[in-house]
């Protein structure tokens, strides 16, 4: 067990929800509890923070076990969906109320604030009233006070998902800059995939109160633990493992394909972004490369997403996801998928020795 | 998944509501017990024989027959005054608008006595509007003789509660979206179709609630049916309690009436909270206002908008000024003209030599403020801990809530009624009996202010205490320097709003209280009783000042909510 950073394991059940989970996060990491809405990923944020009670388990935090520590002696700050910004108070207040709840004299609060406030690149919003500030830096605020807590860890609950677009891009790197800066082990809560990937040193996907998967981001998307991690952290098409004799080309040159489907749901999946278009009858695949050929699949729809068109071509019945430079000129094409891209699971799971994976 | 389970923060919580329900149930209860046993209890121990003697009686029965069809009538009255005002409201813009809406809030904080003497002022038979009319038309007789009467009741009740309606319903109206109105048109129906096809019905359960809450208000009507029914005739269900017990020294058969009191306001009560549950539901309200931009198209409807205006104002605010005109007003010698004297005022401030009743005005205003002040003072805290109780208790807050708003099911003369039984038990000097006048408006302020400051708390994101305990502060300091602050407005609300109606307080005042016992409203009431209505005056123009003050703060505190 690491001593450093945080390792919990959390067990709680409310009604008819059980959330049972446990994961670590390294002293200076940046985690991201990722899952869709009802996961258990609030709860848990809930249950670190101390808000809501552990029915069992327990709560470990840079060797100190803090099961039993009651929530505002447990040094663990959090920034709230809503922000919660005291509205009675202005910027300035509101940064200084925990210093203030900590006794530190006035002279250092002023200063603290001031540093803190630049550190969110809010300089001179001292005297601000909550009401007049933007969402953006309401959200900044909010940070800057949770900071001055000088947390142990810091739990950050969706904290850009009352943000628009563009903005919230913004303020994600803002937020990785600020933890590269301070050093703070944060776990932030999203339900945005995207977001995820792009902030995390480590994911920790989670549903129905399990973790899922739990590990570097790349990872989790490329080589996910099961099917439900594979279409959480982006799109991709499940197929049926049976369809692989009928579309496979595989060159004499290498080694022959086993095909041994099993019993129950025996599947494949692949990211649409590995699927290739034709719209002439050759691949952009060599031949001598083995792959997956769905010939004839028609162009059911096409919409242009900016960088790519994004396809759903329907073949034998089968509705597949791909990525295509340009517009298809035709309403058939082929698609191909490449042996070495396809994830297998068997009932959900994936299949820790697939003969797909050593392919090629 | 409510949070703050952990255990210490649930002990800071449970042990809030000790204090209060504590209190609670000693102001409220033992009173009422006392009421109740007087009923049951006889010579031979507990028996039901006085109840059914009181019940079986001819008169008792023609009394809770008035106390119906009196409140009945003044409902009726009220809803056909309000409802064309209602529609004015919701429908168009108009000059005055603003106007009618203000003075719709007065009946909200005016006391029931200050409407007593604007009405005999106003619209007795040397009264404003019959002085004007006999100019006007040169009449020799005051053309309207009301006073005293059925009609006289009907009317001041009207006068009193319309504008509750008015204000309830075009409230309710304004916010109800109007697509249903164009879908109905685009349908083919016309105005008058759509209108009792589409817009009646959907604001039924608006009209049925205020008419709810009015005909409650009028069943526990008290000083108006006291000084305007002028007599045995009119008398309702709580002017005979306050009769049986007071005058005729018979407290158990009024503890026996008082059962009835309860009964039916309970009832009324229940069905008026079922209403309210029913008309959250019943429509999805839309925060965007409808089309009410529009002025009156035709001059008939122009017309109409002009005379509903003028004639609200002289009937509303007609009485009020009569009262502050009149206190100004006094007759050098017993045959002259009434010219502009300050005399009832160095009367009251005991600056002049004091006739009649006037000669305890001052200690009445001085034991008034007073008694406000501490009823004020200790209803506030007393409302915030309860309603951190309610909002923090998982189980039993609704219990909790319900408890808080019990003083509401009974009449303010029953609680009056109560606090005189206890009295007689006791035997102590004037501290005494003025620390049960205190108590008994303890009991009535107190689900007054707590309506005023539980919304207002429950307003607060539980998130604002959660970041405040992630921060570092403790469950007391969270409690002090994040919801205490947030609750200033509401606090003061509440706390002027206890104020004001601890200063009009009539009804159980006048129950409870002996011949001693001094307080603005119940001086003005004996001045009444001594046709002295100028000195009564000058004591109503202060309340009125009270109630403005009431009035301006509550507005200005709804403007200063930190805009959540």
């Amino acid at each position: 067990m690491a001593v450093d950073g945080l390792s919990c394991s959390l067990k709680a059940s409310y009604n008819d929800f059980n959330l049972d989970v446990s994961f670590s996060v390294r002293a200076g990491e940046l985690a991201c509890i990722i899952g869709p809405s009802g996961c258990g990923k609030s709860t848990s944020l809930q249950l670190i923070a101390g808000l809501l009670k552990l029915d069992a388990g327990s709560l470990i935090l840079n060797g100190k076990d803090l099961t039993k520590v009651p929530v505002h002696e447990r040094q663990i700050a959090m920034v709230f969906q809503d922000y919660a910004l005291f509205p009675h108070m202005n910027v300035e207040q509101n940064i200084a109320y925990p210093l203030k709840i900590r006794r530190d004299p006035k002279a250092n609060r002023k200063d603290r604030v001031a540093r803190l406030l630049s550190l969110v690149a809010l300089e001179g919003y001292q005297k601000r009233r909550s009401q007049e500030l933007s969402g953006g830096e309401r959200q900044r605020v909010a940070l800057a006070r949770a900071l001055a807590s000088q947390p142990q860890l810091l739990l950050l609950d969706e904290p850009l998902s009352a943000l628009d677009a563009k903005l919230r891009k913004h303020l994600r790197e803002e937020i990785r800059r600020i933890h590269e800066e301070t050093g703070i082990t944060t776990i932030y809560v999203t339900h945005d995939q995207e977001e995820a990937l792009s902030i995390a040193d480590r994911i920790i996907v989670m549903n129905e109160g399990k973790v899922m998967q739990q590990g570097k981001g790349e990872d989790i998307y490329n080589s996910p633990n099961n099917l439900f991690v594979a279409s959480f952290m982006g799109e991709g098409t499940t197929l049926p493992y049976s369809i692989i004799p009928k579309t496979i080309v595989n060159p004499e040159s290498t080694r022959p394909f086993v095909f041994k489907p099993q019993e129950g749901e025996h599947s494949i999946f692949f990211r649409p972004e590995q699927a290739l278009v034709q719209d002439d009858v050759n691949l952009p695949l060599s031949e001598y490369l083995p792959h997956l050929k769905f010939k004839d699949a028609e162009v059911v729809s096409c919409e242009f997403q900016g960088t790519h068109f994004r396809l759903a071509c329907l073949w034998e019945g089968h509705t597949i996801i791909c990525h295509s430079n340009h517009r298809p000129k035709k309403s058939r094409v082929t698609l191909g998928v490449r042996m070495r891209n396809l994830q297998e699971f068997l009932n959900g799971q994936s299949t820790t020795k697939s003969n797909l994976s050593n392919f090629d | 998944m409510s949070a703050t389970n952990n255990l210490q923060y649930r002990r800071f919580y449970r042990t809030m509501p000790i204090g209060p329900m504590a209190v609670l149930t000693l102001l409220f209860f033992v009173p009422l017990l006392f009421t109740l046993s007087s009923a049951f209890i006889t010579e031979e121990g507990f028996s039901l024989s006085h109840i059914f003697s009181v019940f079986s009686d001819p008169y008792t029965q023609k009394i809770m027959g008035f106390t119906l069809l009196q409140a009945a009538v003044s409902t009726l009255a009220s809803l056909l005054l309000a409802l064309p005002g209602a529609y004015l409201i919701a429908t168009y813009s108009f000059k005055g608008k603003r106007f009618i809406l203000a003075l719709s809030a007065i009946p909200f904080v005016i006391p029931s006595i200050l409407v007593v003497l604007g009405f005999v002022i106003f619209f007795g038979n040397n009264g404003f509007l019959n002085k004007i009319l006999m100019d006007v038309f040169n009449l020799q007789e005051p053309p309207l003789k009301i006073l005293y009467s059925f009609p006289a009741i009907i009317l001041a009740h009207t006068f009193y509660n319309f504008p509750i309606i008015m204000n309830l319903v075009s409230s309710y109206w304004e916010h109800m979206d109007d697509t249903c109105e164009s879908a109905s048109w685009t349908l083919g129906a016309n105005k008058i179709q759509t209108f009792f096809s589409i817009t009646l019905p959907r604001l039924i359960p608006a009209i049925v609630s205020a008419a709810s809450l009015v005909f409650l208000f009028c069943f526990n009507s008290f000083a108006i049916i006291l000084v305007l029914g002028g007599g045995p005739q009119f008398t309702t269900m709580e002017v005979e309690i306050y009769r049986q017990a007071r005058m005729m020294g018979d407290p158990s058969t009024a503890a026996a009436l008082s059962l009835f009191s309860i009964l039916v306001t309970s009832l009324l009560l229940i069905w008026y909270n079922t209403t309210q549950k029913k008309l959250a539901r019943s429509e999805t309200y839309r925060n965007a206002r409808r089309n009410t931009e529009k002025r009156p198209a035709s001059l008939a409807g122009r017309l109409l908008a002009l005379l509903y205006t003028i004639f609200s104002t002289i009937f509303v605010l007609g009485p009020i000024i009569s009262i502050v005109v009149r206190s100004f007003m006094a007759a050098p010698s017993r045959s002259a003209q009434e010219v502009f004297s300050l005399k009832w005022y160095r009367q009251l401030l005991a600056l002049e030599q004091a006739t009649g009743h006037m000669g305890s005005a001052l200690g009445a205003l001085t034991n008034s403020l007073l008694i406000g002040l501490t009823v004020a003072l200790i209803t506030v805290p007393f409302a915030v801990s309860l309603s951190v109780a309610i909002r923090r208790k998982q189980k039993g807050s609704s219990l909790l809530e319900l408890v808080g708003m019990l003083p509401m099911t009974v009449s303010s003369v029953i609680i009056g009624l109560g606090y005189y039984l206890i009295s007689s038990k006791l035997r102590g000097g004037m501290s005494l009996s003025y620390t049960l006048v205190v108590l008994a408006h303890l009991v009535i302020a107190i689900p007054f202010v707590l309506r005023t400051i539980l919304p207002e708390y429950r307003k607060i994101p539980l998130s604002y205490m959660h970041s405040s305990l992630t921060l570092g502060a403790g469950p007391l300091r969270t409690f002090l320097m994040v919801e205490i602050p947030l609750l200033r407005g509401a606090m003061l609300t509440g706390g002027i709003f206890a104020f004001a109606l601890s200063m009009g307080e009539f009804n159980a005042t006048l129950t409870l209280a002996n011949s001693s016992i001094v307080t603005l409203p119940i001086v003005m009431y004996r001045l009444i009783g001594s046709y002295n209505f100028q000195g009564a005056c000058a004591l109503g123009t202060i309340l009125i000042a009270v109630c403005v003050i009431v009035f301006l703060v509550s507005e200005m505190a709804k403007g200063g909510t930190y805009g959540r």
